[in-house]
């Protein structure tokens, strides 16, 4: 049987390579075929999911900042310093922490879809025009974001003006000026080429862009067990080799940036003392989360922020 | 019915952004009696869509820039607020240019056959076209009841999206059945109509091909 | 699969279905036969829907209303007579103006056909007066309005732009040097015919009336400040500068010019709204024939059967040129943008084109073939608009079609036409 599995990136990045690697595994360990639908072949985020859903595609890759508007506590994502800054700890905190592992799949079956993994694709880091060191720098920095209620009120509490802007339109808006600064994780930054429009990169730590790989749950279920264990175990060997890639992924894309920028790039990692101001403008955030997903979102909230301490601690 | 010959001019062609005064006159259905008063008024509320969704569309931009330069803040709900303004554009749109015979055709050959043969093929097309409308009509109000189902938002404004598609369904309804109007039409008049009140659009004196 | 549905899209299209009939057939039979009956016709709903939601395409009914809004108030008129105080006199003069006016237009409308209206119906009457070949008038104003389709904005280009993904900003000044170009060629071609034909000069203009001709033209002169200006200044997204070209038409016409009332702008909105329906219908239908072909995984077919992955990239330029010259020659632009790009951005990807030079390669096809028999739409707007049989339009075409191929050709191999201003601004 052939399956389909569509996901919102080009083959070559950080989504791609894990289809990639699920399809190598999948193939080799069942009789089964994967067909993959790179970014824009089968739609946008949310036609694909709706796909999925529909049972028209066996797979998919969302991201949980999108899945938002089906499932409204995945957007616990967004909340700015909820995830682990450092690699080693990041992904022992994917492997171990409750809310991924346990409450999430629940909330993902309620939507039809069995929820296979969620994993990690990078530090985002912000670019500019000008040094970024304390929230006051980004006073009247209009600074484009996907139109995510969280993201908007994160740079809102961050000082910035956040701008809403189709992302085709980014790199020609920098240019030109209509906005001063975006945010992406940093394999992005480098493969749009971002750094030569808005020179200045600065990392704050708040967020390591997460995305998830699911199954329609239907389909799912009416495999065999052999068919289920193998998808399961594929899912895990992509992540793991998508951990693997990750290690220095976001180091040699600085330097690749460093490289092809020149002169004009600056690229300022925060200090922790200098991320402090900008770590207390993240209960703002978690307030309008909250607001708009209630005790279930409050529940996901707290067991995130026990699991990081866990991770943390172990 | 003199009027309608003016009127169809520029009809037939494939011209998208042609100057015309066609929407300018104040349609009144060819439909008897109680039939045609709706007729009137449902194309009377379309107008009223189509242009004051327009004009929405650029108040609700321009509002969207000139936020951004005086006040430094973006409204972020304008884009989703465009985009239920085009699907109202489109569905309020599709319909009225169905009832005007304005959708674009390619009718190079079409106009080159006989008028025996223009009117069969019309009458075949209008139905043809309605059974693809009205099919669109149910497979969208389908799929509108399958998103309030799973309960997806918009982003920004926080509201069903199921809620935005509503027009779709009704659109493609009454795009189909001004086409069976047209149809009928056809079937019992002697000349050859693109649209309930359009007569076909060419001169023959005029146009020799 | 492939062949049987484009036969059928192609009959239906010649026999005279509304367009989005085919593309919605197409998609339908696609959609039953992938999945073996209707059961999944709600995707094809779902992409319908997707097609008409890019927030980059409200700039279609925006530059629609501007320019609808500036042909039926003064603005289109008092730039014709800009032109013509200067060019007027000189040999060929006024089919140069005629050229250039497209030009100018060009700059404001977003489409041909606007063009051909808005600048043949002044322009025309005074030619044939003054003794030019009316095949040679109608040739001209029908190519001459192909500047438009590149010369920002274009309809054309915003819809490429949305489905590729492609930058509309950089789409629009991209097309600059190409329209100036093609300009420049039919002038030159113009002069010569004026002088073979002995076509008399027309009366030099003074000073005086061009300083009042260019008084006049100010105030519309500040469009394409806004559009060019706007977007290369960092004012505006090209979606906001056509919302910005709005304001300024409203504010000319029913402030300045007081030519359009209230009941006029309403009505101007409501033929945008219709025109705009009857665009976006295709938009949407287009988006749900391309989900299948990118499905059922047609695009690697039919590309893997021409061999054009061992192209290189002049020759992926080729291919492309000829498919959507050919096609525009039978259908409507905006229909055939909607089935071949979709088709043809794999191989644009895989051999590393610059998405905004094939976009402007597109553009320039698709205007030469919508002005090229047998079925090429601006014939049949000419035909409707002037009143003219099919052979009288045609007749004075070849001389133009030569040089807009020459164009295009030039574009493959100096694709720095267009990319020059490009770079000047985005690199
Ligand atoms: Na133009
Ligand atoms: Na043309």
């Amino acid at each position: 049987e052939t399956w389909r599995y569509a996901f919102e990136e080009a083959m070559t990045d950080v989504q791609g390579v894990y289809a990639q690697k699920f399809k190598e595994e999948v193939e080799a360990n069942t009789d089964h075929e994967i067909q993959l639908f790179p970014f824009g072949t089968l739609g946008e985020s949310a036609d694909i999911m709706e796909q999925a859903q529909a049972g028209i595609l066996q797979f998919v890759d969302q991201s949980p900042g999108f899945t938002g508007a089906l499932i409204p506590e995945a957007q616990v994502f967004f909340v700015p310093y909820l995830l682990p800054q450092d690699h080693e700890t990041l992904v022992d905190f994917f492997r171990t922490s409750v809310a991924i592992n346990e409450m999430f799949p629940e909330l993902y079956a309620q939507q039809g879809l069995e929820l296979l993994k969620m994993f990690p694709e990078g530090e985002v880091c912000m670019t500019t025009q000008e040094p970024v060191h304390s929230p006051a720098d980004l006073n009247e920095v209009k600074v484009r974001v996907m139109t995510n209620p969280l993201l908007v009120e994160s740079y809102r509490a961050f000082g910035a003006t956040p701008t809403p802007l189709p992302w085709g339109e980014v790199y020609g808006a920098l240019q030109t000026g209509i906005i001063q600064g975006q945010e992406n994780p940093t394999f992005w930054i480098e493969s749009t080429k971002m750094y030569e429009v808005s020179p200045v990169i600065t990392c704050i730590g708040h967020n390591n862009f997460t995305t998830a790989t699911m199954a329609n749950k239907d389909f799912f279920d009416g495999l065999s067990e052999e068919d289920q264990q193998a998808i399961q175990n594929a899912a895990d060997a992509a992540f793991d080799h998508i951990v693997e890639y990750q290690k220095g992924l976001h180091e040699e894309s600085l330097e690749k940036i460093r490289e092809a920028g020149g002169e004009d790039v600056q690229i300022n990692i925060l200090s922790e003392e200098e991320r402090q101001p900008f770590m207390e403008a993240a209960t703002d955030v978690e307030e309008e989360f909250i607001g708009m997903t209630g005790e279930s979102g409050q529940q996901i909230l707290d067991q995130m922020k026990e699991d990081l301490a866990q991770a943390q601690g172990g | 019915m003199s009027q309608h010959h003016d009127e169809s001019q520029l009809q037939s062609q494939t011209d998208t952004t042609a100057v015309d005064d066609i929407t300018t006159g104040t349609y009144k259905s060819d439909l008897p009696g109680f039939l045609g008063t709706i007729d009137t008024a449902i194309s009377r509320v379309e107008s009223v869509l189509l242009a004051a969704g327009v004009l929405l569309l650029a108040a609700n931009t321009i509002a969207n820039v000139v936020g951004r330069f005086v006040f430094q803040q973006s409204i972020f709900f304008s884009e989703e607020l465009n985009r239920i303004l085009i699907i109202l554009i489109t569905f309020a749109g599709i319909s009225y240019a169905a009832r005007h015979g304005r959708h674009i055709r390619m009718s190079a050959l079409y106009d080159a056959l006989p008028s025996a043969l223009r009117k069969p093929l019309m009458i075949v097309i209008a139905l043809i076209t309605a059974v693809f409308m009205l099919g669109l009509a149910w497979y969208s109000a389908q799929y509108i009841m399958t998103l309030y189902g799973r309960g997806r938002v918009l982003p920004s404004l926080q509201i069903p999206v199921w809620i935005i598609y509503l027009w779709a369904p009704v659109g493609f309804f009454m795009t189909g059945l001004q086409y069976i109007l047209t149809a009928i039409k056809n079937m019992l008049e002697k000349d050859i109509y693109l649209s309930t009140n359009v007569l076909e659009g060419y001169d023959d004196e005029e146009i020799e091909i | 699969m492939a062949i049987t549905i484009f036969s059928i899209m192609i009959v239906l299209l010649l026999l005279g279905f509304p367009m989005m009939i085919p593309l919605i057939i197409g998609a339908f039979v696609g959609f039953y036969s992938l999945f073996g009956g209707m059961g999944q016709l709600e995707t094809m709903v779902q992409q319908m829907m997707a097609g008409i939601r890019p927030a980059s395409l409200i700039a279609v009914p925006m530059f629609i209303f501007a320019a609808d809004i500036m042909t039926r108030g003064q603005s289109a008129g008092r730039l014709i007579n800009l032109v013509m105080s200067f060019v007027g006199h000189m040999r060929g003069g006024l089919a140069v103006s005629t050229a250039a006016a497209c030009t100018m237009f060009g700059a404001v409308s977003g489409s041909t056909q606007a063009t051909v209206v808005a600048i043949g119906s002044p322009l025309r009457p005074r030619m044939l007066k003054a003794g030019y070949n009316d095949s040679f008038i109608l040739a001209l104003i029908v190519n001459a309005s192909d500047i438009a389709f590149l010369i920002p904005p274009s309809i054309g280009m915003i819809i490429y732009g949305v489905i590729s993904n492609t930058s509309i900003a950089e789409l629009f000044i991209a097309g600059v040097g190409p329209g100036i170009l093609i300009l420049i060629l039919f002038s030159i071609y113009s002069w010569i015919y004026a002088v073979r034909n002995r076509v008399p000069t027309e009366e030099k203009a003074s000073w005086g009336e061009r300083l009042s001709a260019m008084q006049k033209a100010l105030w519309p002169l500040g469009f394409p400040v806004i559009i060019i200006g706007g977007i290369y200044g960092g004012v505006f997204s090209p979606t906001e500068a056509a919302a910005a070209c709005v304001l300024y038409a409203i504010f000319l016409e029913m402030v300045v010019f007081r030519e359009l009332d209230m009941k006029g702008l309403y009505d101007t909105a409501k033929s945008t709204g219709l025109i705009t329906a009857v665009v976006f219908i295709l938009v949407a239908a287009g988006a749900a024939f391309s989900w299948v072909i990118s499905f059922a995984q047609i695009p690697q077919q039919i590309l893997a059967g021409i061999g054009i992955d061992q192209m290189g990239q002049i020759g992926v330029l080729v291919v492309i040129s000829i498919a959507f010259f050919i096609g525009c020659m039978f259908v409507d632009p905006i229909v055939v943008i909607l089935v071949l790009v979709p088709i043809f951005a794999p191989v644009v990807n895989a051999v590393g084109l610059d998405p905004v030079l094939v976009g402007t390669i597109i553009t320039l096809q698709v205007a030469i073939g919508s002005a090229t028999p047998p079925f090429g739409c601006d014939i049949f707007t000419a035909i409707a608009v002037f009143k003219r049989p099919y052979m009288d339009v045609v007749r004075g075409t070849p001389p133009f079609i030569l040089i807009l191929l020459c164009v295009s050709a030039a574009l493959i191999f100096f694709p720095q036409i267009a990319l020059f201003l490009r770079d000047l601004a985005f690199r």
